[in-house]
């Protein structure tokens, strides 16, 4: 169980988003220190890290005034917890891959295609929303294989 | 080109005893009907330091919270589907860290199995630990973890729990098979599946400098690709 705090309660506002986000950063930049370790896997830890640290930086580009529900809030404290205990480096590698796509599918958001100004300035799922709005066209749909897609409705 | 039973070595021998534990069957039955956020789930719960369920709920509200329905199945339906994956995926983690990876790897290649056992249309055998023998080749020592025997298209599988797995020695055997087979005028499907997120295998094997352009990568996210037949 995690520790009680305010952002676990309750759904606080528009900065909400982005310390959950920013938590989640911190957790995974300390899970990448400890999967650094296993010397042979370096280069495949900083490819992972590269890859995904932006893609959960852009969970709070997306939409950042939205409030949470107090378990999105919970899940994400939760997985953070989860990957704290890990002391393994060999097991930290592989949750290098899978927590960015837990916090996702807790955020309703897609790790695999950034977005926004906290994304790889790569047009992602967000800046196509956007410029949908503007031109009035349905935005793309996400990538077809995002685990966010699947629950929405799909496998 | 043909197919032959592997010889069983001592750890081929243990194995088989992990793969027949009615457990992995369980598990691979579950994840067969699962989406890919409960597949996502599995993979975390069986990688997991934590092993009570109340943890893992609160990890994925999505799953076990007021879910919708979809066109199949009623959200109350999805929701216990959920909690059984979960429980499964659970009883998987408390084997024991030493215990648990053949567990998973075994997970795998069973899921592997009964997906492409699922194809509508399919007139050809899947059987599991099989070697592919070629006129004049000498035959690989490990065998492939699932193999679709048929005499018009046959494939063969590696499983993979995780990208790393992915390696030269994997990425090899599978493209040296193919291009044996193409040397029989047999076309022999290769892909390699893995249960890690589509672009972490992507990464893997952008850093591979072994030949695996043929190879199919059949990841987390698209495993239901494999009740498809591919043209």
């Amino acid at each position: 169980m995690v520790p009680w705090s305010r952002a676990g309660r309750y759904a606080t506002g528009v900065n909400e988003l982005h310390e959950v986000v920013e938590r989640a950063v911190a957790a995974y930049d300390a899970l990448a220190d400890l999967a650094e370790t296993v010397e042979d896997e370096w280069q495949y830890v900083t490819d992972l890290v590269d890859a995904y640290m932006p893609g959960i930086r852009s969970l709070a580009a997306a939409d950042p005034g939205r409030f949470l529900t107090v378990a999105q809030v919970a899940a994400v404290d939760e997985a953070i917890a989860e990957i704290g205990l890990i002391a393994d480096p060999h097991k930290a590698i592989d949750w290098l891959s899978t927590f960015p796509h837990v916090v996702g599918l807790a955020l309703g958001g897609d790790v695999d295609r950034p977005a926004g100004p906290a994304g790889d300035g790569s047009l992602g799922a967000g800046s196509e929303a956007a410029a949908a709005a503007t031109s009035g066209s349905e935005p793309a749909e996400p990538d077809e294989d995002s685990p966010f897609r699947m629950l929405r409705g799909g496998r | 080109m043909r197919f032959q039973d592997a010889a069983r070595d001592a750890r081929a021998v243990v194995y088989a005893g992990i793969q027949a534990d009615p457990l992995v069957a369980r598990v691979a039955a579950l994840l067969e009907n699962a989406t890919s956020a409960e597949r996502l789930m599995a993979r975390a719960a069986m990688n997991g330091e934590r092993t009570d369920p109340d943890t893992w709920r609160r990890i994925f509200p999505a799953l076990f919270g007021d879910r919708p329905g979809d066109g199949d199945r009623p959200g109350d339906e999805r929701r216990r589907h959920a909690e059984l994956v979960l429980a499964a995926s659970l009883e998987v983690a408390e084997r024991g860290e030493a215990a648990r990876s053949q567990y998973r790897g075994a997970v795998v290649e069973e899921l592997t199995a009964r997906l492409l056992a699922r194809r509508a249309a399919l007139d050809a055998t899947v059987r599991r630990e099989r070697r592919v023998l070629f006129d004049g080749v000498r035959a690989e020592i490990h065998p492939y973890d699932v193999t679709v025997e048929s005499a018009e298209r046959p494939e063969v599988y590696d499983c993979k729990w995780g990208a790393r797995g992915i390696n030269a020695d994997v990425l090899n055997q599978l493209d040296d098979a193919r291009e044996h087979a193409a040397d029989e005028d047999v076309d022999l499907r290769a892909a390699i599946v893995v249960f890690d997120g589509r672009r972490t295998c992507e990464l893997r094997l952008a850093r591979a400098t072994a030949k695996h352009d043929r190879t199919r990568l059949v990841a987390l996210e698209s495993l239901d690709e494999l009740r498809e037949a591919k043209n």
